[in-house]
């Protein structure tokens, strides 16, 4: 008793370190504001009827209604191929433009990387509408022409399901590598020349030595870019949004469309959260698996 | 003692912080003369004694060419009449309108005021966030609009604001090609044409170069924002004039829509349409008419008619801001046909001026000072400003005697078609239960929309979307909730 009577130690912050405090309050206080809250109003959301004028709570009912719903394991399944076919291919051409963009001279690195990072600080709405017109189902349409070259019947490349969801993975495999080619970049500046100058002296190719010294040293830096472009795959919204509107008959609707579709045009925010929820939990957990079984060996 | 270093980096970090706080709240100004989100519930907790001061705020697009321009003298001439009210006015563009108005009302502070489609006010009813105007609208304001578009702005038997314009949406056509066809355009427009005369004319119409078709018969805006147009616009004159007949049962699963799916798509595989019709949305088709690349064009409003002269006016000045490759045109309107030997039926736009209430209810000389300011907005001058910059007909008295003094130069052929059209146009109808209107909606949205998208690209036949709607149907309003006939 007499031990756990005695006063407990109180550490004091003072200094450096509760400068230190201070500092990250500002990045606490605008993550606990636009992230924690949301993501806990949400949560409690998820359990209601929302109604502005007062939601009523209905438990499990909005998960129940999106586990019966067609609709969501369709738009999941759109998302599971929309990412399977965008992000090893985005992740592969990032990466050989990376390559060809290191050797040349500094000026015209800076040039090839303003070049691709353009369309990342671009409108998504103003590039839609160059896609649109490129995607024109006409005979005049930019994609129509090129392949009219080759013979080929013009194509509705928006309006069918054939080749809707084709049309939005085409978009994504050429447009939105910057972030990708200037860590890819930052990353291959950091492989010490020395490893060059000895596999140079046992006389490997360029193939060799990109198998082994830059694809090893950049295993980190692909495992953070893969998991990164799955996220944000798992989440694609916009292409979708303005370019097919999830049509025809559903063939590229996304999850994130349907979340989008319950809580703006039917005023469903109850399931929308609980989508929401659903989403978040698969995303958590195919990067947990992408950690576990391709991180084995990373170091950082 | 604090360095200069260290106090100038928490001066820029609370800065920040206080930045991001600010954007959260910043629509909670006291004055009373904040953004529509604001005032909706401060204007609602204020006691308002008659005669004392108000703020009135509206969330306004640009329904005209020339409205916005007008916001700040329609601000003033407001306060003129109204000394002791004000009309705070937030611009919005038709892209942003929606989703800045449903996230206001998400959120329980909209603005007092919104311009939108009488068809949204059903879903906003649903919310308990629309606000009833019957008991402080007069007979002098309700007695100044047309019978019919008034109606559409009642649900139940609540009335939610004033309406701006009825709009008929029709066809257009190009006069020179009409013509070249053999049609008699002046007696359709008077007395209409059934699917099958139409189905010859827009065969007429089709001009193939070689195996290519360089002028289609008819080309229908399908894509985008006019997804929900063409089967809509069409269903009324066959037999369908709503999702719901008198007896409220849904009736997109008459046998009537099935023949209705099955000439739509019959227009395509005969060459009069474009097998990708799918994907053309209101500007392609438009471009399409301008053009020369087909002969008649939908959906079609009055205004088209004044876009088209204007584009004329350009090629003649070669200026360059015409329409590329465009060539003069002679914008004839036209009705839409009838299918399934059904009577025609107009489809009509009805938008106006609807009212919002907050999280608070309203004071009754808040409510009655909201229903001055969505009066004054859709009557007199400034309606009939709007409409003739629309070429919308007039739908109040005030707005035809102020518009007496105005000039418009508008095709009288056209003026009567329009006049014929709105006759016989769908009425309006508030007997549709909320919960009702918005099941026919998600249907609408999440079957018949994605459906009409695959039956124009040929993917699935008539019978399958037929099926699918139906089938969409039982399962939202029962079998004995439909139609079956």
């Amino acid at each position: 008793m007499a031990q756990s009577a005695q006063p407990v130690k109180k550490r004091k912050i003072k200094g450096d370190g509760a400068w230190g405090y201070a500092f990250i309050a500002v990045a606490l206080i605008v993550y606990a504001l636009f992230t924690a809250y949301p993501v806990f109003s949400a949560f409690i959301i998820s359990f209601q009827e929302y109604k502005p004028l007062g939601s009523t709570y209905i438990g499990f009912d909005n998960y129940t209604a999106t586990f019966k719903d067609d609709l969501f394991w369709k738009s999941i399944k759109n998302t599971l191929v929309y990412t399977v076919l965008t992000v090893p291919v985005a992740l592969l051409l990032s990466f050989l433009v990376a390559i060809m963009i290191l050797p040349l001279r500094k000026k015209l690195q800076t040039v090839f990387k303003a070049v691709y990072y353009l369309p990342v600080v671009a409108s998504g709405v103003a590039l839609s509408l160059v896609w649109l017109w490129i995607f024109d189902p006409m005979p005049g349409g930019i994609f129509n022409q090129f392949i009219g070259w080759f013979g080929a019947h013009n194509q509705n490349w928006l309006g069918s399901s054939a080749t809707a969801m084709f049309s939005l993975v085409i978009m994504a495999w050429l447009s939105s590598h910057g972030a990708s080619i200037i860590i890819y970049l930052a990353a291959l500046l950091g492989i010490d020349d020395s490893y060059y100058e000895a596999a140079d002296l046992d006389g490997a190719s360029f193939l060799q030595k990109l198998w082994h010294i830059v694809i090893p040293s950049l295993k980190p830096t692909t495992l953070f870019l893969l998991v990164t472009a799955i996220i944000g795959s798992f989440q694609v919204f916009q292409n979708a949004y303005l370019m097919t509107g999830g049509g025809p008959d559903h063939a590229t609707t996304m999850v994130g469309l349907l979340i989008f579709d319950n809580a703006f045009k039917y005023f469903e925010f109850g399931k929308a959260a609980a989508q929401s929820l659903i989403l978040a939990l698969i995303i958590a957990l195919v990067s947990l698996f992408q950690f576990k079984f391709l991180g084995k060996d990373v170091d950082y | 003692m604090m360095n200069k270093g260290k106090a100038l980096s928490l001066m820029l970090a609370a800065t920040l912080s206080v930045s991001a706080l600010t954007a959260c709240g910043g629509n909670n100004n006291k004055n009373g003369a904040a953004s529509p989100a604001a005032s909706g519930s401060a204007a609602a907790s204020g006691s308002a004694d008659s005669g004392a001061k108000d703020t009135i705020t509206a969330l306004l697009p640009p329904v005209s060419p020339t409205y916005q321009d007008n916001f700040d003298q329609m601000e003033k001439d407001f306060n003129a009449k109204y000394p002791n009210l004000t009309l705070k006015i937030e611009p919005a563009s038709w892209e942003d309108m929606t989703q800045k108005l449903d996230t206001q009302v998400n959120a329980g502070s909209p603005p007092d005021i919104a311009f939108i489609g009488s068809d949204g006010i059903s879903k906003y009813v649903q919310q308990g966030m629309a606000l009833d105007l019957t008991d402080v609208a007069t007979p002098e304001m309700t007695g100044d609009y047309d019978a019919t578009p008034l109606e559409y702005m009642k649900n139940g038997t609540g009335l939610y604001g004033f309406p701006a314009y009825m709009e008929v949406h029709a066809l257009g056509g190009n006069k020179e090609f009409l013509e070249a066809a053999g049609i008699d355009w002046k007696n359709v427009q008077k007395n209409g044409w059934t699917y099958d005369v139409f189905r010859d004319a827009i065969k007429k119409g089709v001009v193939k170069n070689g195996e290519a078709t360089s002028r289609y018969g008819f080309v229908f805006a399908t894509a985008g924002v006019a997804s929900k147009d063409y089967l809509g616009i069409m269903a009324k004159s066959a037999g369908m004039p709503a999702a719901f007949n008198k007896d409220l049962k849904y009736a997109y699963t008459s046998k009537n829509y099935l023949e209705l799916l099955t000439d739509l798509r019959q227009m395509i595989d005969d060459g009069s349409m474009p097998k990708e019709l799918s994907s053309v949305d209101a500007g392609k088709r438009w471009n399409m008419f301008l053009t020369g690349q087909t002969m008649i064009t939908g959906k079609g409003l009055a205004t088209f008619e004044n876009s088209a002269k204007k584009n004329n006016a350009k090629i003649d000045a070669k200026d360059g801001s015409a329409v590329k490759d465009s060539i003069k045109v002679d914008y004839i309107v036209l009705p839409v046909p009838t299918f399934a030997g059904a009577e025609p039926v107009s489809s009509t736009v009805v938008d106006g001026y609807v009212a919002f209430r907050g999280k608070k209810e309203p004071t009754a000389e808040h409510k009655a000072n909201i229903a001055k300011a969505a009066y004054f907005l859709s009557s007199g001058k400034v309606a009939a400003t709007t409409n003739n910059d629309l070429f919308a007909a007039h739908i109040t008295k005030s707005g035809r005697e102020a518009a007496a003094s105005m000039t418009i130069d508008r095709n009288p052929d056209n003026v009567a078609a329009v006049e014929t059209m709105l006759s016989h146009a769908a009425p309006a109808r508030p007997d549709i239960p909320a919960d009702l209107g918005a099941k026919a909606i998600k249907i609408e949205n999440e079957v018949i929309v994605p459906k009409m998208q695959a039956l124009l690209a040929g993917e699935i036949k008539p019978q399958d979307m037929y099926d699918a709607v139906k089938k969409a149907a039982i399962d939202a309003f029962g079998q004995d909730g439909i139609v079956q006939d």
